[in-house]
């Protein structure tokens, strides 16, 4: 796994997730132009820092885009409100509210999207299943356990089908029903395999004690200082923008005349729209910020080693870069070493 | 202070009127290193669950069984769960979550530590278990021989004082399953940990035991330390001597009055002690013409005999299995896995192929298989290329494949619906996977008898053991009657009385004209039914020689039979061509 | 039973074709007699519902909280945002009424083997989703969440049609539309218990099927269409209604007619296999 470290990510999952939940649900309720871009630049580039120019490039041409047009075409052929009308089609007439409306919707859904895709990268599954383990302690153990389970079974798939094929019964190739047929003789195959032998799994788990009372739950996540900070600027932020939602910044009516609130700018709004830019391009600043340090922290290395060239060849160069990657931003902020408990580094 | 003790002990699985488990006796001190071993079938595994409540089967008990004294059934769960620390068979099988730290950490939660002392104890576990490096993984990632340890590592991170495995290394390679059982050596000598284990393996184990005890037929027949079992079982003529250590093994054959040698080079020095008594008696009775050539000489008068079974084959005779130059990779970006490899399988032989991990024969098998293809050299079977057979002429009535777990081939729910299953279904239809005139009826009657599967019929293929769900998933294979069969690992897991049978089966079949090609790491088998091995390394076949000119040039990729006596036998490979040796040497 | 002695001639004339007049084909110990069939009736290898027509408590806890609950948030989401959120209240209906059978499991302390079967069946689910990867909406997983109802229970059912959406879409990509998809396939696992137990609908194909397909077009299909048309506009009338679900309809019959194909296949193997596990588990005695 070649993923490069990303500050957002390191952080304690229960942000991670509460700042996905916070963005998506207020990006899905907005319907103002200006939150929306604001919302969507955020997005964008943090989906590009994430995973790179032409992934985020592919994924939205080929996949987002089309559903987009489709999206901000139905909403004008079937509603007809609006003062504005442009001309006619079968289904009645075309207004400017609801196609303006019909796009803001489209990107509304586009948004929420490139906001999942972002999600999907930093809310890894262990995060997931770390999150929930305090709360629903049995579910977060069966999340777990599938997550062991769908990847072993994935194995066994191929396993069984080499076998299969090997006995004359290719799936690959052959008439429809013959391909079912065998599909259905894996997939049958399989699940005796897995039910079998998870009676295995259940033998051992009740050899560790599973069933016990009072099962406590343990993770190598740690809610640290930089987590509280970073908690607080965001409450702060969302507070403001809160509030600002509240004085009607938020406000946006298509139906009949398009009505935008906080247009033209005031100071108050203003500052409601600089919080929710904050809020949208948290992830993608402390990454930057994370970028800034690090090449500080370089020059200050290049500067005690200024020695010939001809010495250089030893340089450790390579390894450098390793240890850059590697070290996580909290690790960084804390010394490397510098947490509570001494095992704590070997855990990380 | 002892910490089991069993009394009497019987038991009776519900529905059976045989009882698993007779009277058995067993004392286990505290911090010693105990072997349980017999037959597959024998009553180990029940006995050993019995010794934890929440894993003891349900049926009819009587008898004791005393932890540190104190009944083991009035023992509180949460105590059992920490001091009795159990690792099963299967490495893959016993681990419950996705990440390692997590599996480490499972048996902790159940106990409710807090995250501080799991903190600790995981960090420790994984630094005594050299962990470290794949700490934050998914457990999918690791080997086989790692999942056993992560295994016994989370079992050890509740520190138990008792730790029971049950053929811990029966699905793991020789150096993994060393290591691991190394590692459990390791723990019982450091920590004091108690350690009660059975195994399949047991030339690794049995030199370190303290007390060995021997179970047939839910009894216990004889137990003490290892050398005293090997006097016993050997009053006792007992056939269990199959699975015991070469050197025990030949130790039964031959006539002796010294201690039973347990290790390879207690076996050397025992065998030189021995024969020199011998050629001293010889002396005496002053018939000494140069005793030492014509005993070599009567082995190889055998090897001569083995090799005109391989002699046979004309070279001018088209080879079953032709591979030339093959070369193959992954994935383009890959590196090779198969290099420039050739061989020839000839005709009603068995060639095995072995070697290290990831050397390309399983690789290799596939390729033959057909479900991967090489991207440079060719195939042939019986002289013609294997892109011109259809997929029809290649798997039914010529190509058959046993996969490594025979599981992988279990459809549905019993034996002989699984073995219809095979052939289309009952219905006396021609297809075909069925095409010759013998009714269908016959033919699997047949084949049941062959692979000896005639009073499992009504089973559920996943009640066998494991030797009888290898014999099940042969069976499956041999009713397309192939004519060659590749086989990977055929012996892995099962016990040494199962080989025997698997072997003798092998050897009929190539009585009747099959080839059978297969890859295992099981040196002993390789050396007793093979006619042909090849050494697979580095994408290719090193040297290929009949079995046991191989064994016998090879000085650490050979039997223990052959290290044991290569100074005065050279060319004996089994326990019987060193008996046969010793026997020879008598005679005079 | 071969004699032991003919071994070798019935492989001679098995693997190389000999014709039966060279060699004497008389193998057998004794005239091979009729195979005796001991197979279970077909009946009797079904899964039978236990105390057939009652529901245990709990699950009339939950169906109170959906019947009761839901409602009530509607007319709060009414009220508080103004009749046009249907989304946020959809979302929180949605949330809502999955709570309780999560609360429930969780409350009960599940065992070792309730929670593997359910780790189990929801990654088969999930694997078999990923198998049929290439063929959109043509999945065994809606037919896999009814058998496993059948087989272990409403509570079970929903359990295990909700992880396997909610691990699918963590695998393959989360989206806006996760939580109704967990939903849907939830609840179509929740009434196929609970229609069993109360002895409707039967374990036998025709019955499954016709469940199958109906919940494919009118519960999953019924759910996921409206669901599409709320995250894309926020006019619901009743032709917007019509229009989304006749444009869905292909892709529902496509996955009506999987969830049909596969039970008819694959249900009686299936629920042999599942109780056989029963058994084994001695989940049954309880």
């Amino acid at each position: 796994m070649n993923k490069r470290s990303d500050a957002f990510s390191a952080c304690h999952p229960a942000v991670n997730f509460f700042y996905f939940m916070l963005v998506l649900l207020v990006t899905m309720f907005l319907s103002h132009p200006v939150l929306l871009g604001i919302s969507f630049l955020g997005a964008f580039f943090y989906a590009v820092r994430l995973k790179g120019w032409k992934a985020v490039a592919k994924f939205n041409l080929i996949f987002t885009l089309p559903a987009m047009v489709i999206v901000a075409f139905i909403n004008p052929a079937f509603n007809h409100y609006g003062v504005t009308t442009l001309f006619y089609l079968k289904t009645g007439p075309v207004t400017l509210e609801a196609i303006v409306y019909g796009i803001v919707l489209a990107s509304m859904l586009f948004i929420a999207i490139l906001w999942f895709s972002c999600y999907n990268e930093v809310m890894t599954t262990d995060k997931f299943v770390y999150l929930f383990g305090r709360v629903i302690p049995a579910l977060s153990l069966v999340l777990s356990m599938v997550f062991r389970f769908v990847p072993k079974f994935n194995a066994q798939v191929k396993v069984i089908r080499n076998g299969q094929k090997c006995v004359g019964r290719d799936m690959s190739n052959g008439k429809l029903i013959k391909k079912i047929r065998y599909g259905l003789t894996i997939l049958s195959i399989l699940i005796t395999w897995a039910l079998e032998n998870a009676i295995d799994t259940s033998d051992s788990m009740r050899a560790r004690g599973y069933g016990l009372k009072g099962r406590s739950s343990f993770s190598i996540y740690h809610f640290d200082r930089r987590d509280v900070t970073v908690t607080g600027i965001l409450a702060g932020l969302l507070g403001v923008c809160l509030l600002g939602f509240h004085y009607g910044f938020s406000f946006a009516q298509y139906d009949p005349v398009i009505k935008i609130g906080g247009i033209p700018l005031t100071p108050w709004s203003v500052i409601t729209y600089l919080a929710w830019t904050f809020i949208c391009f948290f992830p993608f600043l402390l990454g930057l910020w994370e970028d800034e340090s690090f090449k500080k922290l370089e020059k200050k290395m290049r500067m005690d080693r200024d020695i010939p060239w001809y010495l250089k060849e030893d340089e450790p160069g390579s390894e450098q870069k390793i240890l850059k990657t590697d070290m996580t931003f909290t690790e960084y902020m804390n010394g490397g070493k510098e947490t509570e408990g001494g095992t704590e580094c070997e855990l990380y | 202070m002892n910490c089991i003790e069993i009394e009497k002990f019987s038991f009776l699985y519900p529905q059976q009127t045989v009882p698993a488990l007779a009277g058995v006796d067993m004392t286990v001190e505290e911090g010693s290193f105990v072997v349980l071993c017999g037959k597959s079938g024998c009553g180990k595994s029940t006995l050993l669950r019995q010794m934890k409540t929440v894993l003891a089967s349900h049926g009819q008990k009587s008898g004791c069984i005393r932890y540190f004294g104190t009944e083991l059934e009035e023992v509180d769960e949460r105590t059992q769960s920490a001091e009795i620390g159990y690792v099963l068979q299967n490495p893959d099988n016993q681990i419950v979550t996705d990440k390692v730290w997590h599996e480490l950490a499972f048996g902790l939660e159940s106990l409710g530590y807090d995250s501080a002392t799991i903190r600790l104890r995981v960090a420790e576990m994984a630094s005594y278990f050299g962990i470290q490096a794949w700490f934050l993984r998914n457990v999918n990632e690791l080997s086989g021989g790692q999942k056993q340890l992560l295994n016994l590592a989370s079992v050890m991170a509740m520190h138990p004082r008792l730790l029971i495995l049950d053929e811990p290394t029966s699905q793991l390679d020789p150096i993994a399953a060393s290591d691991f059982l190394e590692t459990v050596r390791k723990i019982n000598r450091d920590v004091g940990t108690t350690v009660i284990l059975t195994e399949h393996r047991l030339e690794d184990v049995i030199p370190w035991a303290d007390q060995v005890y021997v179970m047939d037929g839910g009894r216990m027949i004889a137990d003490g330390t290892p050398s005293e079992i090997g006097r016993k079982l050997k009053e006792l003529g007992h056939d269990m001597f199959l699975s015991m250590p070469t050197p025990m093994q030949v130790y039964a054959g031959v006539e002796s009055s010294r201690e039973c040698p347990l290790t390879v080079r207690q076996g050397r020095r025992w065998l030189e002690k021995e024969l020199e008594d011998l050629q001293l008696k010889a002396a005496e009775c002053e018939e000494n013409i140069g005793g030492n050539g014509r005993e070599t000489e009567s082995v190889h008068h055998e090897t001569e005999s083995v090799r005109k079974r391989t002699h046979v084959f004309s070279e001018k005779e088209v080879p079953e299995i032709r591979l030339r130059d093959i070369w193959f990779r992954y994935e383009r970006e890959l590196p090779d896995v198969v290099k420039g490899l050739s061989l020839d399988v000839r005709k009603r032989e068995i060639f095995a192929l072995v070697g290290g991990n990831g050397t390309g024969k399983s690789t290799t098998m596939n390729l033959i298989a057909r479900i991967r293809h090489p991207y440079r050299g060719k195939i042939w079977l019986e002289g013609k290329s294997i892109d011109k057979y259809t997929d029809n002429e290649l798997y039914h009535g010529f190509l058959g494949v046993m996969p490594q777990n025979p599981q992988s081939l279990f459809v549905k729910k019993t034996v002989r619906d699984d073995l219809y299953e095979m052939i289309d279904g009952k219905k006396e239809k021609r297809s075909d996977a069925f095409s010759i005139e013998m009714s269908k009826r016959d033919a699997v009657a047949g084949i049941v008898s062959l692979t000896k599967l005639a009073d499992l019929l009504d089973r559920h293929p996943y009640d066998l053991s494991g030797g009888e769900q290898q014999r099940l998933a042969l069976a499956k294979v041999l009713l397309l009657r192939p004519r060659i069969l590749l086989m990977d690992e055929p012996t892995k897991g099962i016990d040494n009385h199962y080989k025997k049978e698997l072997g003798e089966i092998l050897r009929k079949l190539t009585e009747h004209g099959v080839t059978i090609l297969l890859i295992s790491h099981d040196v002993e088998f390789c050396a007793q039914y093979a006619d042909r091995v090849g050494l697979f390394f580095e994408g290719n076949v090193v040297t290929n020689k009949p079995a046991k000119e191989f064994f016998a040039g090879n000085s650490f990729y050979t039997t223990a039979a052959n290290r044991m006596s290569r100074q005065f036998f050279p060319d004996a490979v089994t326990v019987e061509d060193v008996v046969a040796g010793v026997d020879a040497y008598v005679r005079r | 039973m071969l004699r032991d002695d003919k071994l070798d001639d019935f492989l001679d004339v098995f693997w190389d074709e000999k014709s039966a007049d060279s060699v004497d084909t008389d193998f057998w110990e004794e005239p091979q007699g009729k195979e005796k069939l001991n197979y279970l009736e077909y009946s009797d290898l079904m899964a039978v519902p236990k105390n057939k027509g009652k529901l245990p408590p709990r699950t009339l806890a939950a169906i109170f909280l959906i019947v009761v609950m839901i409602p009530v948030t509607i007319w709060v989401g009414i009220h508080f945002f103004n009749d046009r959120k249907y989304l946020l209240i959809s979302l929180f209906i949605v949330f809502y009424s999955m709570i309780p059978f999560f609360l429930t499991f969780e409350s009960r302390r599940p065992q070792a083997r309730e929670v593997l079967i359910i780790a189990v069946l929801t990654a088969i689910a999930v694997a078999g989703r990923a198998a049929f990867f290439m063929v959109p909406s043509f999945k065994p997983v809606m037919a896999f969440v009814i058998i496993s109802a059948v087989c272990f229970g409403a509570e079970s059912g929903f359990l295990v049609g909700a992880l396997s959406m909610l691990v699918s879409n963590m695998l393959f990509g989360q989206g806006p539309w996760t939580p109704w998809q967990m939903f849907s396939m939830g609840i179509i696992g929740f009434l196929a218990g609970i229609l069993f137990q109360k002895g409707w609908l039967k374990a036998r194909k025709v019955s499954l099927c016709i469940f199958g397909f109906w919940a494919a077009l009118f519960i999953y299909g019924g759910i996921m269409n409206p669901v599409s048309l709320l995250m894309s506009s926020y006019a619901i009338t009743k032709r917007n209604l019509l229009a989304i679900y006749i444009s869905g309809l292909p892709v529902d019959m496509v996955h009506g007619a999987a969830t049909v194909i596969f039970l008819l296949l694959a249900s009686k193997p299936m629920i042999e296999k599942l109780e056989r596990i029963k058994i084994k588990y001695g989940l049954i005695e309880e």
